[in-house]
């Protein structure tokens, strides 16, 4: 009888869990294993497959361009994340003093993250055209703030800072408004000012949610497409803005080699596990640290 | 009741910083702000005003040509917004409902094979989007349904590895008596879960939806690559190709990008409270 209604739950739980089960074998498991295959093999979308061993790895791993892509990638990443970081939680430290409006306001820096960041890039596109773009009407001078190749990368970098602040202020004022009362008065009776607070107390107290915030965005910063694809297309001005995704897509859907895509791809995978692991490691030993 | 005793007092500075304060967060939301206003301003400019003067100058006359031509004949949005308008629908519907079903057999049912089944859904959650890309595109060619609306929705419809862990720890937490209460009264799982577990799970439910719809409604690259025409085009890809199309026509490819932005900032005006504490909870992206 037990036997009997236990066979039936397995069952039904098997029922509910099929769907989905065919949608994360299907759509997620399954193309891990095919980028793997491809990336041994040659192909160019309409051909057939050819088994070329380890070629593809041999000429990405040597390719200047995948090299450089890296590096932008590397440079976009450090160009934001310090950046949002920063401007998140001083955001955050001012909207959480019980001044009326702060709600407002936060809503407010939050509203460009919800739109699409294609047609925002588009948006930002206008305004940085040399002519008649919004920006350079509004200095005085003209600057071609996309297609000088210095530039191009920080233009790129300042849109996603702009449109991500407000995300990140979102998870320090959640994470400063849950600090207990009782650390900040024992530390204003011993007589500490409110700089010591803020750096002694606050900010270690915050490192959770620091390391949420550092993760999330480093890892989707690896990942950026849709505001470089609007903004400067087929890799920017000298390839300045040829980010790894960006990079990936114009070799699988432009050049239409997909074999090497799918390297690419493979080693994004392994530095972004990567980064992760590392991220885990460093902080879970800081903040044991921190409680003994 | 002293000043210190107030709520989320206890920081609240003097007159001379609040000044400062206040003069800085309004920097930062008109930083915030002016793309959008500047960018709708300019969808409202006829292409000649745009010509004429500087980028700054109000719309005078205040026109809607811009709209007028988008939905035109030579350009026409309208079977754009149409598509994303179905892919977010059955995106969301199927989603949602496959992931409460998962999340429901992992949380309340017992089977072999569960625990090693949930990790392997967790473990997915570390894949990025663009490392898939590509063996989609292939299974989906050869499935043959490259530029069919099945393969918009397909690859997401069928439920989300976030979605479920989300619902699963909302699920474990609905205590146990209430819903063998249900199967006392000799409702069967399907019963039970649509009519105890589901209407006890209405936050969870409301900010997945939300996400799910966000999330679909500005997806780009996906429908860029596996799309190609018009007969699929969803409004990201449209307002991409309309820009490097008619490059140098602003005041339309800005009626695009409003048009593009508008659903999403309605919803967000409706659901302002709800889609901040979303993000707060779910870190969504």
């Amino acid at each position: 009888m037990g036997a009997k209604l236990r066979r039936r739950e397995a069952i039904t739980g098997y029922a509910l869990l099929a769907p989905s089960l065919f949608g994360v074998v299907a759509f997620l498991v399954l193309p891990i294993f095919v980028v793997l295959w491809l990336a041994f093999q040659d192909w160019d979308l309409l051909g057939p497959l050819q088994f070329v061993g380890l070629d593809n790895f041999a000429s990405v791993l040597t390719d200047a361009q995948f090299g450089r892509s890296l590096l932008v990638t590397l440079l976009f990443v450090l160009l934001v994340i310090p950046v949002q970081t920063g401007l998140g939680l001083f955001a955050a430290s001012l909207l959480t003093r019980g001044l009326p409006g702060s709600t407002v306001l936060r809503t407010i820096y939050v509203l460009p993250w919800i739109c699409a960041p294609l047609a925002l890039g588009v948006v930002w596109k206008w305004i940085f055209a040399p002519t008649d773009g919004a920006l350079n009407a509004l200095l005085g001078f003209r600057v071609e703030w996309l297609s000088n190749p210095d530039l191009a990368l920080p233009a790129v970098a300042a849109v996603t800072i702009w449109s991500q602040v407000g995300y990140v202020t979102l998870f320090f004022m959640a994470g400063l408004t849950s600090i207990p009362d009782m650390f900040l008065e024992a530390a204003r009776i011993d007589g500490a000012s409110p700089w010591q607070i803020f750096w002694r107390i606050k900010v270690p107290l915050l490192r959770p949610t620091t390391f949420f915030v550092l993760v999330t965005g480093i890892i989707s910063s690896f990942q950026v497409f849709d505001t470089v694809y609007a903004l400067t297309p087929n890799g920017g001005p000298q390839g300045s803005t040829d980010v790894i995704a960006a990079r990936i897509y114009y070799e699988a859907f432009d050049s239409f080699d997909l074999g090497r895509a799918s390297v690419m791809a493979l080693v994004l995978l392994v530095l972004l596990v990567g980064v992760t692991l590392l991220q885990q490691l460093y902080f879970r030993r800081r903040i044991t640290y921190e409680q003994t | 009741m002293s000043r210190r005793d107030r709520p989320g007092g206890r920081d609240r500075p003097g007159v001379l910083a609040t000044m400062a304060i206040y003069t800085v967060l309004l920097i930062g939301a008109a930083i915030t702000l002016g793309p959008f206003v500047l960018s709708v301003m300019t969808s409202f400019k006829s292409p000649g005003q745009f010509a004429r003067e500087p980028a700054l100058s109000l719309p005078a006359p205040f026109t809607l040509e811009n709209y007028a031509q988008l939905f035109g004949p030579r350009v026409d949005f309208s079977r754009a917004v149409l598509v994303t308008f179905l892919v977010v629908l059955v995106v969301t519907a199927g989603q949602i409902a496959f992931s409460v079903l998962a999340a429901y057999a992992f949380a309340r049912m017992r089977f072999p094979g569960r625990e090693a089944l949930f990790w392997v859904y967790l473990a997915t959650l570390m894949v990025p989007a663009i490392v898939t890309l590509i063996p989609l595109y292939l299974l989906l060619t050869e499935s043959g349904l490259r530029n069919t609306f099945w393969a918009l929705v397909l690859p997401f419809a069928f439920g989300s590895p976030y979605a479920i862990f989300l619902l699963c720890e909302y699920f474990r937490g609905i205590p146990q008596e209430l819903i063998d209460a249900a199967r006392l009264d000799g409702a069967g799982t399907l019963v039970t879960l649509v009519d105890v577990v589901v209407p006890l799970s209405r936050p969870i439910l409301a900010t997945l939806t939300l996400i799910t719809v966000v999330t679909h409604w500005n997806n780009f690259l996906w429908p860029l690559i596996v799309t190609s025409g018009e007969q699929w085009r969803v409004v990201t890809v449209a307002t991409a190709n309309l820009q490097s199309q008619y490059n140098g026509n602003w005041t339309l490819v800005m009626a695009a990008t409003t048009l593009a932005i508008a659903p999403l900032l309605i919803l967000f005006l409706i659901f302002q409270r709800q889609i901040v504490r979303s993000i707060s909870i779910t870190g969504f992206r």
